[in-house]
């Protein structure tokens, strides 16, 4: 039995997903730097809608330039999430498929709400299809069909 | 008593809490379940109050934090040290056998363990026998329905913000 099975998750769905995994969610150490990298160049309106945004979160005391380990878990997953999220905004990128492990049973009740809220408008907006993992499937969220894929 | 209330600061982690109930850790057949929003403490009151008061009341306990994968390396490698043959085996195993050691241990603390196996018995099962009580970090709404922590009682505990003035954090934490 595996607890934590990082390669085999990217085996089975790297291919086909841009995956969020609750402990590899940035490659940079703050969210300006992984502004930096994701867009080749400091994009503080993408950096100040990041930060307005996690206000919504009670994440109060977010900075661009706070590195991500002073945040607590949950805060760093809502912050994988937000920085997605703009980045599809931002890039105008439509059809991504997006699957999200071990994420949302990281988040209080409260902001998974509204996590998944905003992951619903991006979902209309941009025809992104959105996954979590239930057991060994994957389940997909807001599809009319409620489907699941092995 | 193990936590009185009274206000407690974390100035490294720009955090105030307002412990407004008695928490005695010691108590046996208790499931503390520990709730609140992200960044409100959790962890920090686990690591900087609950660990050091446990140590002072020189109470053994075992702790899985949340970053499971560091966790498991440094399982591997310590249990290897200690000249366990587990080049094959699983992580579950592992856990196992780490438990299995602890038996001076009395409490058992999980950081979000339950992201990770929902289901988790199998922990109440390893540890029934010498642990009396569990500190739990979950965001569940409920209390799961382990069959192995029957006979154990539920304590409920919630983080709740009551303010912020730029810097510092105020939390409650109190008992549901």
């Amino acid at each position: 039995m595996r607890i934590y099975n990082l390669a085999g998750l990217l085996e089975q769905y790297g291919d086909q997903f841009l995956i969020l995994e609750f402990n590899h969610l940035f490659v940079a150490s703050s969210i300006r730097e992984e502004v930096w990298l994701l867009q080749r160049k400091n994009d503080s309106a993408l950096i100040d809608r990041i930060i307005q945004e996690a206000a919504a979160y009670n994440l109060l005391e977010v900075d661009a330039d706070r590195d991500f380990e002073t945040y607590s878990g949950g805060q760093k997953a809502i912050l994988g999430c937000l920085l997605t999220l703009e980045l599809i905004r931002a890039r105008g990128i439509k059809g991504l498929k997006l699957l999200l492990s071990n994420i949302l049973n990281s988040i209080s009740d409260d902001n998974r709400v509204k996590l998944m809220r905003f992951f619903a408008k991006i979902h209309s907006s941009h025809h992104i299809r959105l996954f979590t993992q239930k057991g060994s499937e994957l389940q997909e969220l807001f599809s009319d069909n409620d489907s699941t894929e092995k | 008593m193990i936590v009185p209330k009274n206000s407690y600061m974390l100035q490294d982690r720009n955090l105030n809490f307002d412990v407004v109930d008695d928490f005695n850790f010691n108590s046996d057949n208790t499931c503390y379940y520990l709730r609140g929003g992200n960044g409100f403490g959790k962890t920090s009151f686990i690591e900087k109050i609950v660990i050091p008061a446990l140590k002072a009341a020189n109470r053994q306990y075992l702790y899985i934090g949340q970053d499971i994968r560091t966790q498991l390396y440094t399982l591997r490698a310590l249990l290897s040290m200690q000249g366990h043959k587990i080049s094959d085996t699983n992580e579950y195993e592992l856990l196992k056998i780490w438990v299995r050691q602890g038996q001076t241990a009395r409490t058992f603390i999980l950081d979000e363990f339950d992201k990770y196996f929902p289901d988790y018995n199998f922990i109440f099962d390893w540890s029934r026998s010498f642990i009396q009580n569990y500190i739990i970090v979950t965001h569940q709404s409920f209390e799961p329905a382990h069959a192995g922590a029957e006979g154990l009682k539920a304590t409920h505990v919630r983080f709740e913000l009551i303010g912020f003035d730029g810097q510092v954090k105020n939390v409650r934490v109190r008992k549901e």
